[in-house]
């Protein structure tokens, strides 16, 4: 019981770190590796905008949702539209520009164990004998929501549905008239954003540290090469596989093995099945 | 209405367009034909800007080299260095070779894809359209793009171009590797959507035989260079047109 409870949350966390990472992909096929910082970005803009400023919780969420949509569209226009294409320079702007944000942080001083945020609720229930907080309730309330809510959106409004297109094959997208660069500088906002909603949603489980920004970075690849890169059925349900597999060695070998289990799944994935859990249609084409 | 002059494309240091100039005047149906690798496709794509994008991605992964020259007037403008997604806006549409449909996506998300430039009461109004053309489609809107048979998938595939509001659509191999009878059917339906909707359409294929009865106009490519042209009763009287691109289709 205590298993399947914490699975599901682990599972659910992963999704949402995994998530923006697998949109950004999927659409414009730059791997960001930004995305752990801007996942802490929203940590600490929160936090200064909280507990410095002074605004109300709620407010200093939202703004620094918007914070990080923004920087997630001024990190595309003015760096990785000149490199997109070019696979090994998307990857060391992107993770250049991560790095930037990260030891910044460091160096101006966000450093130890005093930076928390509150948890939205206090208080916890009891599913069956094992004790959850409402907290990780609400997390995994909205992490589901989150997800219908991007599945509406994708199928149902025209911007959605021209993402689908572009995420399909770009060409035949702009032969429609979908502009790449436009959309691919939208996906980078969107996934900035739903690096914030996961950052808002985990972070008040622990402390905002630095390092996290470089663990939810690995946790994202992790989801997203097991699920099939460009797949994100696929980085959910991977996020499903390692999360269990993780509460597993918790709960069998030791805590010290959880990242262990993320990398052996990585490196599993791409010896047994290179083009991930659902990236079938993929590996046909290749053949092709 | 589209017309090109002097149209060169160099892949590297191999000319694959020679000093082509073409014209589409409004609501005509223009036909572009030629064997395998006669240039049909390097065409297609200078005309609706494709090239632009393929010459880009070439050079962000270090591939070939591309080049272009010449000049694409539409509507007597000169769209040399108009972003594809503009000229598309501006409404040249391109159907590619292969269809190229969103295989994960229904039909119906397929043609809501390609609704993107519509306004709203457009795009409901050429739904309807698409699927009084193209009855066989009613049946298949839930169906994932790709699992359709080839000429469903091309039905879709010139539906989601007419979704995006073309004033000339272009048709690459539209019938490829599809039965006579599909063919007669599409090229039946082709007519009507110009008839209809009075736009132009430029369509290139390796065989002329199923397509000649519509045209208006055409031109005859072989090695990247139009050999010949002519209005469809000029051509059809020519002789050597006549063994070249009759007898053996
Ligand atoms: N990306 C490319 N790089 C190099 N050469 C190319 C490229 N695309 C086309 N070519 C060459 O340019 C020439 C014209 O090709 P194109 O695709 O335009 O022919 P096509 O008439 O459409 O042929 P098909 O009937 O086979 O579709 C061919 O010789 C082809 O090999
Ligand atoms: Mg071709």
């Amino acid at each position: 019981m205590e298993i399947l409870v914490y699975g599901t949350i682990n599972s659910v966390s992963l999704a949402l770190m995994g998530l923006g990472f697998a949109m950004v992909y999927g659409i414009s096929r730059v791997p960001n590796f930004a995305h752990g910082a801007l996942y802490i970005v929203c940590g600490f803009v929160t936090w200064t905008l909280f507990h410095k400023i002074g605004l109300p919780y709620f407010i200093s969420i939202i703004l620094s949702l918007c914070v990080n949509g923004v920087l997630g569209i001024l990190m595309y226009r003015f760096v990785l539209i000149r490199v997109r294409g070019m696979n090994i320079s998307e990857i060391i702007a992107s993770y250049a520009i991560g790095l930037a944000i990260l030891e910044g942080f460091r160096f101006g001083g966000f450093r130890g164990m005093t930076y928390t945020l509150p948890v939205f609720m206090e208080g916890s229930l009891m599913i069956g004998s094992v004790p959850v907080d409402f907290h990780r309730l609400i997390m995994m309330v909205i992490g589901i929501l989150l997800v219908a809510g991007l599945w509406v959106f994708t199928h149902h409004t025209r911007i959605g549905l021209a993402l689908q297109g572009m995420a399909q094959d770009e060409r035949a997208a702009l032969m429609l008239g979908i502009d790449s660069d436009f959309m691919a500088m939208l996906a980078m906002g969107f996934g900035a954003v739903l690096a914030g909603v996961a950052a808002t949603l985990i972070l008040p489980l622990g402390n905002i540290v630095v390092e996290s920004g470089y663990h939810v970075l690995i946790m994202s690849i992790a989801v997203c090469i097991v699920g099939g890169l460009g797949s994100w059925t696929g980085a959910f349900f991977a996020a499903f596989i390692i999360g269990y597999a993780q509460i597993l060695t918790v709960v069998f070998i030791g805590s010290h093995f959880q990242m262990v289990v993320a990398l052996l799944a990585i490196i599993l994935t791409l010896i047994l099945k290179p083009s991930g859990l659902f990236g079938q249609q993929k590996e046909l084409e290749e053949r092709v | 209405m589209l017309e090109a002059h002097d149209l060169m494309v160099f892949y590297e240091n191999m000319i694959a367009l020679n000093n082509i100039s073409i014209k589409c005047d409004e609501s005509q149906i223009v036909g572009i034909f030629g064997a395998n690798s006669a240039g049909k496709s390097t065409l297609m794509y200078s005309l609706s800007g494709i090239m632009l994008d393929i010459r880009k991605k070439e050079l962000m992964a270090g591939g070939e080299r591309i080049t272009l020259r010449g000049e694409v007037i539409f509507q007597s403008q000169n769209i040399m260095n108009l972003k594809p997604s503009l000229r598309a806006k501006a409404g040249i549409v391109l159907c590619p070779e292969r269809r190229r449909l969103f295989k994960e996506s229904s039909v119906l998300e397929n043609l809501r894809i390609g609704g993107y430039l519509a306004t709203k009461a457009q795009a409901k109004h050429t739904l309807e359209y698409v699927m009084e053309v193209y009855p066989a489609l009613q049946k298949l809107k839930n169906r994932l793009g790709g699992f359709l048979s080839g000429g469903e998938q091309q039905m879709v595939a010139i539906g989601r171009a007419l979704m995006a509001q073309p004033k000339v659509l272009l048709l690459d191999e539209p019938l490829l590797g599809l039965s006579p009878l599909m063919q007669a059917t599409l090229i039946k339906s082709t007519k009507a959507i110009q008839k209809e909707k009075k736009i132009s359409i430029i369509i290139a294929e390796q065989y002329a035989r199923p397509v000649f009865p519509i045209v208006d106009y055409a031109y005859i490519l072989e090695n990247g260079a139009a050999v010949m042209e002519g209005t469809r009763e000029e051509l059809m009287n020519n002789p050597d047109v006549k063994s070249a691109y009759f007898g053996v289709s």
